[in-house]
């Protein structure tokens, strides 16, 4: 323990009397290491709160497909699919989008008759009451570009053109908590949700299913596609399953990018600690000549990597935190935004325990422990003569 | 600065950073399980069902450029590709977010029948 002590003593003597090499080396580490977990920690974070969503979707979504393309739904497939055994509920849904040109943005109008029971504490203002037209509730990145707040009238043109022009008066918008899911929203009855689509009477966007046991979806998918032709079935669970899947691939996809920027850096570190200079050529002939055996040389070498691995790995961790879920990840955050004109601010649930930020630490200080052991270990076996001599 | 006077005065300020450092990451858990707790408190799981509810998807309203990328678990497969196949999404954010495609993995209802001109199945 003392002797550990006296060579960590050194070490820091050491780090201190090279601090320009190590500080580089330190930089560098955090910056690929903040890099690396800022995307980790980001899928992690959407991955959860796309889990934690998926509880509640219907157990089936039904759609229809023709030409390859979505196709409205005659609602007659309602009744039809609700007549299926083990079919709870079925839902005829209307929703679509609408383009907005003056604030160039894609609108999701969603019709909630039937549904438009919200919490309180979900609006500011008040959600629909049951039946109301002319009315909406906004989302508040849609409510901030159309500059409305709750009172407020706005026009919209629809889908079909002038003719669908529609004046609806805001009663709620959205609170910021909810944004990651209705940012671009706006929720309406269904007859002024068809106007604006232009879906005619007769007809829905999809069908949302809930079963008695959810466990049967297969069967009623099954039931659903023979009843309804070019019917496409989304089944709750295979919908979770898959966007685990996804969102894993992507995220994994960006971090193997990123591999060669760590790569890239070990190589870096290989050849600052290879390389000695002839102040630590003297430092390590002088050590040596004191009685300095190989394994202090060594153990000291050792213990300078592992200051700058953990210090550099450790900043980097909490650099990527502050930079996902304080700053809001600018930059990561504009890839998953795209040219969107419309979206919320991306305020995230951190999904970081201890055992995470261990393993990450860990992960990466033991590889650069690792790549210092060679030069450490040719550093150790200097002839302390040769080397004080300033011979190679 | 002689050496042994310099010896506890570099240990004191490595044992600070080090304890900087500790503290920050302490500081990282804290926070995190804090935003869980919020995240998980009965109002806010009432008001993240309600809203699901209502739209009827987990979709996140992270870009609404495309339709695909609004919706992708209600998006149709070849949805990005619609005007040429295998066409790339022009939207960056279609590197991110995209339709789940495992989603359709084991989705096929009919079996494809082939027969062929000679022999048997192979």
């Amino acid at each position: 323990m003392k002797r550990h002590r006296a060579l960590l003593a050194h070490a820091l003597g050491a780090l201190v009397r090279r601090r320009g090499r190590n500080a580089a080396v330190a930089v560098g580490l955090a910056l690929v290491v903040a890099l690396f977990t800022a995307v980790l920690f980001l899928g992690d974070a959407l991955r959860a709160e796309v889990e934690a969503g998926a509880r509640h979707v219907p157990d089936l979504a039904v759609q229809r497909l023709v030409a390859g393309r979505p196709a409205l739904v005659p609602t007659d497939a309602a009744r039809a699919v609700a007549a299926i055994p083990g079919v709870r509920t079925v839902t005829p849904r209307v929703w679509g989008y609408l383009y907005a040109p003056p604030i160039s943005a894609n609108v999701t109008v969603l019709g909630a008759t039937g549904r438009e029971a919200l919490p309180p504490a979900v609006v500011a203002g008040r959600a629909l009451r049951p039946g109301e037209r002319g009315a909406c509730v906004l989302g508040a990145a849609l409510a901030d570009a159309l500059g409305v707040r709750v009172g407020d009238e706005i026009a919209l043109a629809g889908n079909a053109g002038a003719d669908a022009v529609r004046v609806l008066r805001v009663v709620g918008t959205f609170h910021d908590a909810s944004a990651l899911r209705t940012a671009d929203l706006l929720v309406t009855s269904d007859t002024d949700a068809r106007a604006l689509l232009g879906v005619a009477e007769g007809f829905v966007t999809d069908l949302a299913v809930a079963l008695s046991t959810p466990d049967e979806a297969r069967v009623a998918t099954d039931k659903i596609a023979r009843l309804i032709p070019g019917a496409r079935v989304v089944d709750k669970q295979r919908l979770r399953r898959a966007y685990a899947l996804t969102l894993d691939g992507r995220s994994g996809l960006l971090t193997a990018a990123l591999l060669p920027a760590l790569a890239a850096l070990l190589l870096l570190a290989w050849d600052r600690l290879t390389g000695l200079s002839e102040a630590e050529r003297r430092e390590l002939g002088v050590l040596k000549a004191v009685g300095w055996e190989v394994r202090d040389v060594l153990t000291a070498r050792l213990w300078e990597s592992a200051l700058v691995a953990f210090a550099g790995a450790t900043v980097g961790v909490l650099v990527a935190y502050v930079y996902v879920f304080v700053a809001q990840a600018p930059g990561l955050a504009g890839a998953l935004f795209g040219w969107s004109a419309l979206h919320p601010p991306l305020r995230l649930t951190p999904q970081v325990d201890a055992a995470q930020t261990l393993a990450l630490v860990a992960g990466v200080a033991v590889p650069f422990i690792a790549v210092g052991l060679v030069p450490a270990w040719r550093a150790a076996t200097l002839d302390p003569d040769r080397a004080l001599r300033g011979q190679a | 600065m002689s050496p042994p006077a310099r010896a506890p005065r570099l240990g004191a300020a490595a044992i600070a950073v080090g304890a900087a450092l500790a503290a920050g990451l302490a500081a990282m858990l804290i926070h995190a399980r804090a935003g869980r707790a919020e995240a998980d408190r009965p109002a806010a799981r009432q008001a993240r069902a309600a809203i699901v509810g209502l739209t009827g998807s987990p979709d996140l309203a992270l870009s609404s450029a495309s339709r695909w990328l609004r919706h992708p678990s209600l998006s149709e497969p070849g949805a990005a590709f619609a005007d040429a196949p295998a066409m790339p999404d022009t939207d960056p954010a279609g590197a991110a977010i995209a339709a789940p495609r495992a989603l359709f993995h084991g989705a096929a209802r009919e079996r494809l029948t082939v027969r062929r001109a000679h022999g048997a199945p192979r």
